[in-house]
Parts: structure tokens; C-alpha cells; sequence
């Protein structure tokens, strides 16, 4: 442990605490779901930046979207998101997630993925090198420190707009609202 | 190559044409209505492996052309169906695009022809469940087909979605 980061750990221990130990959701979009093996395993070593993989939503606070995202994806994305316990971070890994990359003018793939999900920091590139994904983790950490990964908590006081262009896109959702819609008037700040 | 396989297709069938690609390929074109007969004589000459169906639009022509990839699955070195793909070809009209299932023939056409119906919109008569397999919405041309404007349904659709605004503090 770096002991020049002893203070933070005495001011916000919890926020610390979530900062070293990014559990990252296994969830596999497209093609850029390659690279990650290599970084979880000897090569890459994922685990000296506090990431290790995890099987369910509900034990991860990272949520890694490696790949274009199709309509059918979305569903299972917004699902997973849902689920996971806050605080939680998304990173959009490659250039399809950002603005459709080369899906650009596909029919069947999503193209902004911010419209429909929070997305903290992004990775440019087709395909990003496995460094990239610490680059964006260590520059994670400093976006945590600011309190400026706050992609969440944007979830939760836009979830009206949020759930609107979901229900643009996909249609009717068959599972209830996460948070409720009709106690978020326009001002409502806590 | 094969002559006997040729001969004894050309000689069952009206209106088929045989033309060898190379060692290892034979395109059968066919009329429509005995292609069924043709994959049944094919199967009993140990062509027991459907590979593929495809289909493609050809616009100009107003034409469908399912294209399906026959082979052997168990190579023997006597057989004469050793390491032959036989591609057998045939056109529909654009404006009834319905065909007959080969599900009774070969079990495993029932994706292909699944999914041929949900990108292409060709009935595949006979068919037990013509179901979504891929899409999650309705289209009202199928987005295969060559006269779907993609460029113009991205723009109506995923353009057309605001960007979420975020609430200032």
C-alpha cells in the first residue's frame, strides 16, 4: 500500500475500500470480450489493480460492455445494470458502444450507448490494447477520488429520461420500474 | 468427376442444369417445385448433411435464390459422395415468396429456415414454428432484402432517440 495514501484511507475509507477492489461483472458483448481473458489471467495479471471477475451482478461494482451492442443485448445490459449494488462504474471498451464504430448504420445494433445506461469512461479503439483497460481503471481511480464517477447516482435522478429512451428502443419492458418515475418532478433535489 | 451422379440426375429430372465448379463442387440449378424430390434422391445417395440454406435478393431479376449446401458427413473413400459439395440452387417469385420446407428431409433445416423467414420474409410452408430467432422488433420490410434503407431506419429510429439531459445541481 502506497503510504503517501494513508490520509485518504482514514478521510474515506469506504470509497478506498470500492477504489482497490473492482469486482467486474463477466458479461460478454461482441467482439472485444477477447481481450479480457488475457488481462484477467498471467499475463496481464488484472488482480494487481484490485479487479477480479465475478459470476453474478450482484457481487460486481464494475461493469465492462466490450463490443457493439445489439438490440437483443440492451435487454440483458439494462438488466444487468439494474441489478448490481451501488456504488457501481461502467466502462464502454471500443469504439461500437461509443457511437456504433462500424455498426453505424446497421439495424440492428445500438448506436450511443449513453442514452440508455450511465457510462463512466470510455475506451477508444478497434480493437484497445489489454493496457487500455488499466489505463481506464487507474484513471478510474482518480475519477472516484473526485466523486466524479458518479454515473449512478445520475441513473437515479434521471431514471424517467433514461427509461423513456429504453422504451424507445426496446419497446415495451416487462420488468417494473427500478426507481419511481412519478417522484421525479422537475427540481426534486435532496 | 462423378459422371453417375450426374447423368442419373439429369436423366430423372426435367429442366435441371449440372455444371461442375471444380473436383469438389457441383451447382444444380433447379425449377422449384422439385427440389424437394431432388434433395429426397440426394439424401438416399448418401448425401445424409445439409450444411446450409441461404437465401439471396436479386432485385433486378425479381427473384429470390435459395441456395442449399449438400454433403457427406461420414467421408468413406469408396463412396461416390466422397468430398463433393453439391450446391442446389433455385429462384422464387419476389411478390409470393413461399416455398415448402425440407424440415422432413433434413431436421436441421429448421433454423436456417427460420431465420430466411424472419431476414428475408419467404413462407416456408409446413413449417411448425416460424417464430422470431435474432430481431427483437417488427420490421415492415425485412431488413435483408435489398430495397430496406437502412441509412433512413437508423435515422428514424436510433437518431431519433434524445440523449438523456442531466439534471444540473
Amino acid at each position: 500500500m502506497d503510504r503517501n495514501q494513508i490520509t485518504k484511507w482514514f478521510k474515506a475509507p469506504a470509497k478506498m475500500a470500492n477504489k482497490y477492489s473492482l469486482n467486474a461483472i463477466y458479461f460478454c458483448t461482441g467482439c472485444g470480450i477477447i481481450e479480457v481473458p488475457p488481462v484477467i489471467t498471467a499475463r496481464w495479471d488484472a488482480e494487481r489493480f484490485g479487479i477480479i471477475p465475478v459470476a453474478t451482478p450482484r457481487q460486481a461494482n464494475l461493469f465492462l460492455i466490450t463490443g457493439y451492442v445489439s438490440v437483443k443485448t440492451l435487454r440483458a445490459i439494462i438488466r444487468t445494470y439494474e441489478q448490481m449494488p451501488e456504488p457501481k462504474y461502467t466502462v464502454g471498451f471500443g469504439s461500437c458502444p461509443i457511437n456504433g464504430g462500424m455498426y453505424w448504420d446497421s439495424y440492428n445494433t445500438i448506436k450511443h450507448l449513453n442514452k440508455y445506461i450511465p457510462i463512466d469512461g470510455w475506451i477508444a479503439g478497434c480493437m484497445p490494447r489489454p493496457e487500455a483497460i488499466f489505463v481506464a481503471v487507474t484513471h478510474l481511480w482518480t475519477l472516484i477520488d473526485k466523486d466524479m464517477a458518479n454515473g449512478y447516482i445520475k441513473y437515479r435522478k434521471n431514471y424517467k429520461s433514461y427509461r423513456r429512451n429504453q422504451e424507445l428502443a426496446l419497446g415495451k419492458l416487462e420488468w417494473p420500474p427500478l426507481f419511481p418515475i412519478a417522484e421525479q418532478p422537475q427540481g426534486n433535489e435532496q | 468427376m462423378n459422371k453417375s451422379l450426374r447423368e442419373k440426375l439429369e436423366s430423372t429430372f426435367k429442366n435441371i442444369q449440372v455444371t461442375a465448379v471444380d473436383g469438389n463442387r457441383m451447382v444444380v440449378t433447379a425449377e422449384k417445385r422439385s427440389i424437394s424430390a431432388i434433395l429426397m434422391s440426394l439424401k438416399e445417395a448418401s448425401f445424409d448433411h445439409l450444411a446450409l440454406i441461404s437465401a439471396v435478393d436479386y432485385i433486378e431479376d425479381n427473384e429470390f435464390e435459395l441456395c442449399y449446401i449438400i454433403t457427406c458427413y461420414m467421408q468413406d473413400q469408396d463412396s461416390e459422395a466422397n468430398d463433393l459439395h453439391i450446391i442446389l440452387k433455385t429462384r422464387i417469385a419476389r411478390e409470393s415468396p413461399d416455398f415448402k420446407t425440407v424440415i422432413d428431409i433434413y431436421p436441421n433445416a429448421e433454423p436456417y429456415e427460420r431465420e430466411i423467414h424472419e431476414l428475408f420474409g419467404i413462407k416456408f410452408e409446413g413449417h411448425p414454428r416460424l417464430t422470431p430467432l435474432l430481431l427483437e422488433r417488427e420490421y415492415e420490410i425485412p431488413p435483408f432484402r435489398k430495397d430496406f434503407d437502412t441509412r433512413k431506419y437508423v435515422k428514424d429510429l436510433f437518431d431519433n432517440i434524445p440523449s438523456v439531459e442531466i439534471e444540473k445541481k
